[in-house]
């Protein structure tokens, strides 16, 4: 049981970082970015790739990686943002949101030209210590930490720096922040650069702990929706906490259930709560 | 009115003389995506909404019939019977999703494809699993050209009767604004349920006449989420009013999926999201330029 608890906890710690970089992206912007997921695929592919060349550790390679997905969140911008920033808010929502199904679709074909069917697995070794007679894998313990501290970073920049400032103002009022100087365009690219980085980095870890398909992407995208939706949009505790709670059921429900009727347990809850918290009103 | 008449008695009669072969499949192909794109246009046209999963109902009806089938039904009372099990899965389904809006109703209608697909994956033992169902051929094919021909000409007169009778008008003001459509008696929920349905039978029925002619049905390839793609994009492909847009929509989506199929091997899924980007971009530049010429039109020092 302990130990469930313990797998989850490490699960969820991915899925949280995963859903932090999506809800920021709705924050600001109001951007159901259903690449998110594929840029996580894409970061452990690239991942999966220097390791033949480079035996760079995860975290090596997510500090070194940073540049790349700001570049690659700069580019998302200019595709699923930037073309729609005249619309109204409901139909910017939905054409941000089949523009980027366009660019999930687009990536997951390239992906597997690019690598194959064969699912993305970069495990790397690592000693597991015993805790008061609890086996904790060394990886899984650091990564979760390592998970922890990029949403700490994340916070702290959104809430100390002058670009998350402007990134906060952007997302409360776009008016406003505009008379007060703040250019739209830059910090909302900003914005996407960062939670592209969130789910470089959670896509990294990801495929270190468990293999990656893939066309797992929007697999990926629509379970941090679910906890972005669940944890409340456009804040980053409540993802992070919500994204726990996923890894959890998941865990629990691969032991009470099939493992192949888990995603089937987590796709109902998201669609229960959608329809419970009747989130469209609330817009 | 009248172009869309002609598009549909071609297809008449096309699928009469045109059954077997790669023609009769390609022209049952195109029935078929009209009828769902047809069917896609009700709620998407007057209420707004964008589904991600219009592929559920196609496949609850594959399924309804496939199992009916299998269990030893011959091919009317199957009909019969998966029409009705899908009308109260499709009903079940919309009560859900009536609530919502926005991006969240599409959303959720991507979830609840996915739902459909693992559940029918899981429940091995009267799905057959992820292999699907096998069933054995019930009616010839050139019946179910002619049948998949006469469902797509009721959801075209659907289209037509609804969006001509106040419940279409209705659904207008619904789109518009919800709060005001209330305040001024309107039963949006009422509209919004009648609306969905009005879509989802003519696709559970197209399941029901997809699994007839090709006598198999997996939970990818009912419950599809490129169908549903399929469907948006048919139907918002061409920005005509009523049931032209959809027809010629599907028409040109079905071409150009014969052309992805054939001449681009592994990256079918890659034109699609293609193509989806390019609409979504068109909506977003053309509403740009709409923005600076009315707004040049209004600017005195502009002329």
């Amino acid at each position: 049981m302990i130990q469930v608890l313990i797998s989850g906890l490490f699960l969820g710690g991915v899925y949280s970082l995963l859903a932090v970089g999506l809800s920021l992206a709705f924050g600001i912007m109001g951007v159901l970015n259903l690449a998110h997921g594929s840029m996580a695929v894409l970061a452990a592919i690239l991942y999966k790739k220097t390791l033949v060349l480079y035996p760079f550790s995860p975290w090596t390679f997510c500090v070194l990686a940073t540049p790349i997905f700001l570049g690659f969140g700069f580019l998302l911008h200019l595709i699923i943002v930037a073309p729609f920033r005249h619309l109204s808010l409901s139909a910017g929502v939905v054409a941000s949101l089949i523009a980027s199904l366009g660019v999930a679709l687009i990536l997951e074909d390239l992906f597997v030209w690019w690598q194959g069917w064969e699912p993305i697995s970069t495990y790397i070794t690592f000693p597991t210590f015993n805790l008061m007679g609890l086996k904790i894998p060394g990886l899984r313990a650091i990564l979760l930490g390592m998970a922890a501290v990029t949403i700490g970073l994340s916070t702290l920049f959104l809430k100390k720096t002058d670009p998350g400032r402007s990134m906060r103002a952007l997302a409360q009022d776009k008016e406003a922040a505009s008379l007060y100087g703040i250019n739209p365009v830059f910090t909302s690219m900003g914005a996407l650069g960062l939670a592209t980085i969130l789910a470089g980095v959670a896509g990294i870890f990801y495929s270190s702990l468990y293999p990656l398909g893939p066309r797992e992407g929007l697999d990926l995208t629509l379970k941090a929706l679910f906890i972005v939706v669940a944890g409340g949009m456009g804040n980053l505790r409540g993802p992070a906490v919500a994204g726990l709670a996923l890894g959890f059921i998941e865990s629990f429900a691969g032991v009470l259930f099939t493992y192949t009727s888990t995603d089937t347990v987590v796709y109902s809850l998201l669609v229960v709560y959608l329809v419970l918290k009747r989130g469209g009103r609330q817009q | 009115m009248s172009f869309s008449i002609i598009i549909l008695t071609a297809l008449l009669l096309s699928s009469a003389v045109f059954s077997k072969g790669y023609v009769g499949i390609f022209v049952f192909s195109l029935i078929i995506n009209g009828t769902m794109a047809v069917s896609y246009d009700i709620p998407g046209r007057s209420l707004g909404l964008i589904s991600l999963g219009h592929a559920v109902f196609f496949g609850l009806g594959a399924y309804c019939f496939g199992i009916s089938i299998s269990k030893g039904l011959s091919f009317f009372p199957a009909v019969i019977l998966s029409v009705i099990l899908s009308f109260v899965g499709a009903l079940m389904v919309t009560l859900l999703m009536a609530g919502l809006k926005h991006g969240y109703y599409s959303l959720a209608t991507l979830g609840i494809l996915i739902i459909f697909q693992k559940l029918f994956e899981t429940l091995e033992s009267i799905t057959g699993g992820s292999a699907g169902l096998y069933i054995p051929e019930t009616i010839s094919k050139l019946h179910c050209n002619l049948l998949a021909a006469f469902l797509l000409l009721a959801t075209a007169a659907c289209h037509v009767l609804f969006s001509r009778s106040r419940w279409g008008l209705y659904s207008k003001e619904t789109e518009a604004s919800e709060e005001a459509a209330e305040a001024i008696g309107i039963p949006t929920r009422t509209v919004k349920i009648l609306c969905l349905m009005t879509a989802a039978i003519p696709a559970c029925m197209a399941g029901v006449l997809h699994l007839a002619r090709n006598s198999h049905v997996s939970p990818v390839s009912g419950f599809s989420l490129t169908l549903s793609i399929t469907a948006l994009l048919a139907s918002r492909v061409v920005p005509l009013r009523g049931i032209l847009g959809p027809l010629i929509g599907a028409l040109l989506i079905t071409a150009a999926e014969e052309v992805i199929w054939t001449k681009f091997e592994g990256f079918n899924q890659a034109w699609f999201g293609l193509i989806l980007l390019g609409a979504a971009l068109y909506q977003g530049i053309n509403f740009k330029r709409r923005k600076t010429i009315s707004a040049a039109a209004e600017n005195p020092l502009s002329r």
